[in-house]
């Protein structure tokens, strides 16, 4: 199905997100316009007060942007425009202030729903796998859980999880650490960091924490209210 | 391919709404003008309404449609309004919901018959009258109700039914999370400067909301001012409201009356229309004076007697709703019942046997109609809801379908359901089943559409972002995501579209041609014709039904959970047998 995305991906080693002129109108009015490029492993951060439309940027580049905005510009992933590609097959992860894990499901089904088809051999080698993630974020033992019994800090981690399961060319924080409380908030952050770098791909980081955009150490955007 | 079905199938639904209102009213149109081919009447004039009109007691008829519609709709509305000043702050406004809930999806014709068994001159009221005062002869009410000439008896149930509905219309609009907050704040503000509780809830919060109940509440009114069980039921024969007349007219032996029964049809629609205009008018004049008491700045608002009033209606709701079941579970039972005894003498099964034994086949007619119904409506409004989602139309097209949604609701049934008929006998005369299924459609569409819209956009989008930022097609994301998150609202609109077919009297009846008797057809022709008693039965049977398919829509969902953890459970023993 995706024959030609695995292709590219062959093909080069790291992924980059590049925004080229991207430009959002609402309506008739000019709402942001930003062209930068995002190399694998780092994060760009966006600030600017509500409102300004740092979240319309990043429904822009997942393939959500919907009446009355309207985009300008190219978003290319890798070298390839997405901007014509439905948002599911565009391999962009989103993750949100909240968790939102499937409350129908286990944690074990929330993060195999994101695996890609016929990545292991068979359920059973599938739910080995996820109890190897599970273990590496030291949840090992949860997978059996319903989402409603897990504290928040338990839940991003799974949401991440989640995420990253889907094996995403890139990955969307829209303020994913803003509802953590503050000693959750510095590690859950550093291991979001350090995943996205060892999976070697590109991140929007969207927030209004100054400690935040220090933490991911990339190129800061601010956005001015228009 | 799943957007294009979704599209496809928002057209469809389109279709199934506009086409048969408006090739029904087609259908009037052309015998009121006296062009009706099957009985050799080729020529246009306006000889059928010069007959119509010539009609003795026309003039009544109207009076009496119109006096029972606008009344009952007007006196219906104060009464919720007055029921949500008095109680919209405490944690009594869930119970005052439950308790009016089942009144909701009790059928109009159920309604009437039990109001006829607590309020008739023989009904439990003269009882307790009787037995208290000790006079033998029923004239308590007898003058009075039924049948009384000035259509109070019929506006009485009209008023009944419409309470719980406007009710939990302005509950739902008040639960909307936007409207919740605004809400909120206005009157939290209205406290804050000094206005009570009641005043705040007239001046500041009502306004907001019954902008957003209007159009159910003229749907209301249409329904009211041509509804035919409840008159058929309730109202004195001679003359009756229009909507009776025109039912006997259409089902008169001499077939030439079906030209008067359609020009009374367009004249319905006029009645109608005035209706509205005339309710406007009102609704305008009280919005003026209000807003001139908001200049007075008073702020206090009757805080007593709207407590007062708010609480007796509930009291009345209350006790009449303790006396329906009393009184039909009793004579379902009696044998012997004489006046003015409280108990029947004895009690016997015989009824229940003998309504059991007649009912078994209009029983599996209703459920396999509603089901067949309430099922294929709620696949349309679902795929519909998502075609919203996944193909957003341009904003005048929405409007357009959103108006269309209404049009069964706006155009009187009587008005049009006729003409429809005739079209459907032109098409074929043996599938009967379907017709009367695309006549129900008609009806339970929009209620399942009403109902399962409010959840469906309060869906929080952004679990369809996430799954589809995971890879999922939009197909994927419909059934794995949004359907087993929103059970719980697709199982009530089920139950909901369940009730609404079972309730539907003159669809049935005029679709199916007699065909196809129901629960509700023979409840209504057994009130004219055969005991009480089993009436009675068939009053119970009526509330029942839709009652049970609510406990499906209640239990459903747990069971599809506990299958889910059963099944979740069985796969990770496995995995730990097999494990590592």
């Amino acid at each position: 199905m995706d024959h030609k995305s695995t292709v590219l991906r062959g093909q080069t080693l790291s992924q980059v997100l590049s925004l080229q002129h991207l430009t959002i109108h609402k309506g008739g009015e000019r709402l942001l316009q930003i062209h930068t490029e995002v190399p694998a492993q780092s994060v760009l951060t966006i600030m600017g007060p509500s409102g300004c439309g740092k979240t319309t940027l990043l429904n822009a580049i997942s393939g959500q942007l919907s009446a009355p905005f309207v985009m300008q510009g190219d978003i290319c992933i890798n070298g390839r425009s997405v901007v014509a590609i439905p948002p599911h097959k565009r391999k962009v992860g989103i993750m949100f202030q909240d968790a939102l894990l499937f409350e129908h499901m286990s944690v074990k089904e929330n993060i195999a729903f994101a695996i890609p088809p016929e990545r292991y051999r068979s359920k059973k080698a599938q739910s080995i796998a996820i109890d190897r993630l599970l273990e590496n974020v030291s949840l090992s033992g949860f997978g059996d859980r319903s989402i409603d019994a897990l504290s928040g800090g338990q839940q991003a981690r799974i949401s991440l999880l989640r995420t990253l399961a889907a094996e995403p060319d890139v990955v969307l924080l829209d303020e994913p650490f803003s509802k953590l409380d503050a000693s959750l908030r510095a590690q859950i952050r550093q291991w979001t960091f350090d995943e996205i770098k060892r999976r070697d791909i590109p991140a929007v980081l969207v927030t209004h924490d100054k400690e935040d955009a220090q933490a991911a150490d990339g190129e800061v955007i601010e956005i001015m209210p228009c | 391919m799943f957007t294009r079905l979704t599209v496809f199938t928002r057209l469809l639904l389109f279709l199934l709404l506009l086409m048969p209102v408006s090739v029904g009213f087609i259908g009037v149109i052309f015998p009121s003008f006296g062009y009706f081919p099957a009985l050799d009447r080729h020529d246009f004039s306006f000889d059928i309404f010069k007959k119509l009109f010539a009609v003795d007691g026309l003039g009544r008829m109207v009076w009496l449609s119109l006096f029972t519609g606008i009344g009952s709709t007007l006196l219906a509305t104060l009464c919720t309004f007055l029921l949500l000043a008095a109680c919209y702050k405490s944690s009594f406004l869930n119970k005052v919901q439950a308790m009016l809930s089942p009144l909701l999806v009790l059928p109009h014709a159920a309604t009437a018959i039990a109001l006829l068994f607590v309020l008739s001159p023989s009904g439990l009221f003269a009882r307790l009258i009787g037995s208290i005062t000790s006079t033998t002869i029923p004239s308590a009410n007898a003058a009075f109700f039924p049948y009384d000439d000035w259509g109070i008896s019929v506006l009485c149930a009209l008023v009944l039914k419409e309470v719980p509905f406007i009710l939990l219309m302005a509950l739902s609009v008040m639960a909307q999370p936007s409207n919740v907050r605004k809400l909120a704040g206005y009157q939290r503000v209205g406290v804050s400067l000094g206005y009570n509780e009641k005043s705040t809830f007239f001046k500041l919060m009502l306004p907001s909301i019954y902008a957003q109940i209007r159009l159910p509440i003229l749907a209301v009114l249409v329904f009211a001012t041509s509804n035919v069980e409840i008159p058929l039921i309730l109202a004195a024969n001679n003359p009756g409201t229009l909507s009776t007349a025109i039912l006997h007219w259409f089902n008169h032996v001499d077939l030439s009356m079906r030209l008067l029964g359609s020009a009374a049809s367009i004249l319905q629609v006029f009645v109608c229309v005035f209706a509205i205009l005339f309710f406007i008018t009102i609704e305008r004049g009280v919005a003026l004076w209000g807003r001139n008491r908001l200049h007075a700045g008073k702020r206090n608002f009757f805080e007593r007697s709207i407590a007062f009033l708010g609480t007796s209606v509930l009291a009345v709701y209350a006790v009449l709703i303790a006396m329906v079941v009393y009184v039909v579970v009793m004579y379902s039972f009696a044998t012997y019942w004489p006046f003015p005894h409280l108990l029947p003498q004895g009690f016997t099964l015989l009824h229940w046997q003998t309504a059991l034994s007649a009912i078994d086949e209009p029983f599996w007619n209703a459920v396999a109609l509603a089901f067949a119904t309430s099922t294929s409506s709620v696949v349309f409004v679902l795929l519909t809801l998502e075609s919203e989602v996944l193909a957003p139309a341009k904003q005048k097209v929405a409007r357009l379908f959103s108006l269309s949604l209404f049009l069964p609701l706006l155009v009187p049934g009587v008005a049009f359901l006729y003409g429809l008929v005739w079209f459907q006998q032109l098409l074929s005369t043996h599938a009967l089943g379907f017709h009367t299924y695309i006549a129900h459609m008609v009806y339970v569409v929009p209620y399942v559409y009403l109902s399962l819209a409010v959840s469906y956009r309060r869906f929080e989008p952004r679990y369809a972002y996430v799954a589809q930022s995971l890879g999922k097609s939009p197909f994927q994301v419909f059934w794995h995501i949004k359907l087993p998150m929103l059970t719980n609202a697709v199982c009530v609109s089920w139950a909901l579209g369940m009730a609404i077919s079972f309730s539907q009297y003159l669809p049935t009846l005029l679709a199916s041609g007699g065909a196809i008797p129901t629960v509700t057809t023979e409840a209504v022709a057994s009130v004219s014709g055969s005991s009480e008693r089993l009436t009675a039965v068939y009053a119970i049977l009526q509330g029942v039904m839709p009652f049970m398919g609510f406990v499906i829509a209640w239990t459903l969902p747990a069971m599809i959970r506990f299958a889910r953890t059963r099944k979740r459970n069985r796969f990770s023993q496995k995995v730990m047998r097999y494990g590592p």
